[in-house]
């Protein structure tokens, strides 16, 4: 029974993670119709942006989260302005966004292997072996951190999407571009700030795991399908959506422990990818347009 | 990505033109005395073109990029493997049949993703392709686990391999072409282009995705089968890997998808790249295939063989117009 509820504590907490990694794939797929292969490539990047200002000024991983997501977020405008913006979009597109943007994957993991070689790092802090009691189990202080930031972000974003000017006008370009031009939004620059912004969420769930996980310049790859999953689960652009099927995406992995080797249950959530592609691609909970 | 023209040469100039070429390459061993370096070196790059085009019946005609088709060479080389050591062995070319079999068998497993398009099929073959890597990896019973399979050492079936691998370039080069040439390829561009209008018009997308995908598979299979014997030492994190799915793409892309000339092309200068970059710059290769395809991507989307037939044509104008000027 105690096992249970540790399990069950712990896949509360991956799913944080997860929904975090989630929300800025399924926001530029929704708004643009582009799989950002790139995803994981800017996770992996904001993990060795906190490990650096961890490492050369001594911050901690939690303050550096604005510097993050500012870097980040000029790294995704910079991105779509210069190369995403010259493809062709819908399905004909497809292949070509995909593999443009996985060339860039490639790029992003070449320049960390340089700057930082292959090496496994973590961010280290003092509070990192912590843990309270929660729920008659100990909770790692991080990963309670960790689960806090994912809870505010989608209330963010939901407020960002509902609330602002802003936020409709990138609803109304998911919804129809042309239709946009007419009443006179500028289409590039909001597909030019939703690039950045999914590219934020991106970092901030690589500055999160940094602080669980050790990471080197492959990380990420996991992460995008991981993202994927939960993305496709969720059905496109419902915040609610995202964050349960972030959590049956942890239940998943994690309650497998108790059946499958420990050294498989990294598979279950590459089946579940392809089972949900194949059986429900429109989503457990159907698609909406963002919000 | 349009699609390519089609291959304009008259047929038979064509079959003189494969036969003498495929001839030049079967007797190049023995007219230029080859180093066993440089011998083994295009005994691989035959390899990975075969696995190029065979990436390419799916990948460009078809037009649904797989991210998974290390699971075939992975399966195609355990199966050879495992009929190799038993005792006593099987005759190599029944063991690589059967690996190739066995992949075009296991590709067929794929069937239900098949009917997803574009992003979809794609990040779908990644799961499944890294799902068979975690897979084959656990069971050790077959795959040896982490620490892999050793085949006994055999100087001679590694030097006869050159022309093994030859054929099977020739065969699936031939295969490539009467694809392309035929209805069946036709069909297969129309699925391309629009599935729900090629359904129209009796086009059975999934029925014809099937079949190529399980053709791409044997020969896939037949290549990670070879692939056992060359090296003598396989290991399923390395067979089954993403970065091998991810070399068949690259090399597709960078000599042009869809056309045949490109994953030939692409092959070559991948084999040749990654051995000077990895012997040289071992820590810049990765980068360099990434600015490839953003530059290709971007700028030339039938990669190297879109750039030769750019420079022909230019070449053609240059020369042609003083000409017409004159007459």
């Amino acid at each position: 029974m105690d096992r249970l509820v540790d399990l069950a504590v712990s896949a509360v907490l991956l799913a944080g993670l997860y929904a975090t990694m989630a929300y800025g794939l399924g926001l530029i797929y929704g708004v643009l119709r582009v799989v950002n292969l790139a995803h994981g490539g800017i996770i992996m990047a904001g993990a060795y942006l906190g490990w650096q200002m961890h490492e050369r000024l001594g911050l901690d991983p939690y303050l550096s989260i604005p510097v993050v997501l500012l870097v980040t977020y000029g790294f995704g405008v910079l991105l779509y302005r210069v190369l995403v913006r010259h493809l062709p979009r819908g399905a004909a597109g497809g292949p070509a966004s995909l593999l443009l943007l996985f060339g860039v994957w490639l790029l992003l993991r070449n320049v960390a292997y340089l700057l930082f070689t292959g090496n496994d790092q973590a961010i280290t802090t003092s509070y990192s072996t912590r843990a309270v009691p929660l729920l008659g189990s100990f909770v790692s202080l991080n990963r309670l951190a960790v689960l806090g930031i994912a809870v505010v972000t989608p209330v963010a974003l939901h407020l960002l999407l509902r609330r602002t000017y802003l936020g409709r006008a990138i609803r109304a370009v998911a919804q129809n571009a042309d239709s946009c031009t007419v009443v006179g939004v500028d289409v590039e620059r909001i597909y030019a700030i939703t690039f950045g912004i999914g590219s934020a969420l991106a970092g901030l769930a690589g500055v999160l795991s940094a602080t669980i996980f050790s990471f080197n310049p492959a990380f990420g790859s996991g992460e995008l399908l991981k993202s994927f999953v939960v993305v496709v689960l969720g059905g496109l652009g419902s915040v609610l959506g995202t964050g349960l099927a972030a959590l049956i995406l942890a239940v998943a992995e994690v309650f497998a422990i108790l059946v499958l080797p420990s050294y498989l249950t990294a598979a279950v959530g590459f089946v579940m990818l392809v089972l949900v592609l194949v059986l429900r691609p429109g989503g457990l909970f159907g698609q909406r347009v963002l919000g | 990505m349009n699609a390519p023209p089609p291959p304009s040469l008259a047929p038979a100039r064509v079959a003189v033109l494969f036969a003498a070429g495929v001839a030049a390459l079967a007797a190049l061993p023995m007219v230029a005395g080859l180093s066993p370096y440089t011998h083994n070196l295009v005994t691989l790059t035959f390899l990975m073109v075969s696995g190029a085009l065979a990436w390419n019946w799916m990948g460009g005609y078809v037009g649904q990029v797989s991210f998974g088709h290390a699971a075939m060479f992975g399966v195609g080389g355990f199966v050879a493997a495992r009929l190799l050591l038993l005792e006593p062995p099987a005759p190599a070319p029944l063991a690589w049949l059967a690996g190739g079999l066995a992949a075009g068998v296991f590709a067929l497993g794929a069937h239900p993703t098949l009917r997803l398009r574009g992003p979809y099929f794609s990040i779908a073959t990644i799961g499944l392709g890294e799902a068979s890597r975690l897979v084959f990896t656990y069971w050790e019973g077959f795959t040896g686990g982490s620490s892999g399979l050793s085949l006994p050492l055999d100087p001679g079936t590694k030097y006869r391999l050159y022309w093994w691998g030859l054929a099977l370039v020739a065969l699936v080069l031939a295969a490539s072409w009467l694809i392309r040439r035929s209805t069946f390829g036709l069909q297969l561009l129309a699925i391309k282009a629009d599935v729900e209008a090629a359904a129209d018009v009796g086009v059975n997308a999934t029925l014809y995705q099937d079949v190529v995908f399980a053709l791409s598979g044997v020969v896939v299979g037949l290549t990670g089968a070879l692939y056992a014997s060359y090296f003598s030492f396989i290991e399923p994190n390395d067979m089954f890997g993403f970065d091998r799915s991810i070399s068949l793409v690259l090399m597709a892309v960078i000599g042009g998808v869809g056309t045949i000339a490109g994953p030939v092309l692409g092959a070559v200068v991948f084999v040749l790249l990654r051995q000077y970059l990895l012997a040289s710059y071992p820590q810049l290769y990765l980068g360099l295939y990434g600015v490839l395809l953003v530059l290709i991507i971007l700028f030339e989307p039938l990669g190297l063989s879109g750039l030769a037939l750019r420079l022909a044509r230019r070449v053609r104008r240059r020369r042609g117009s003083p000409a017409g000027a004159a007459a």
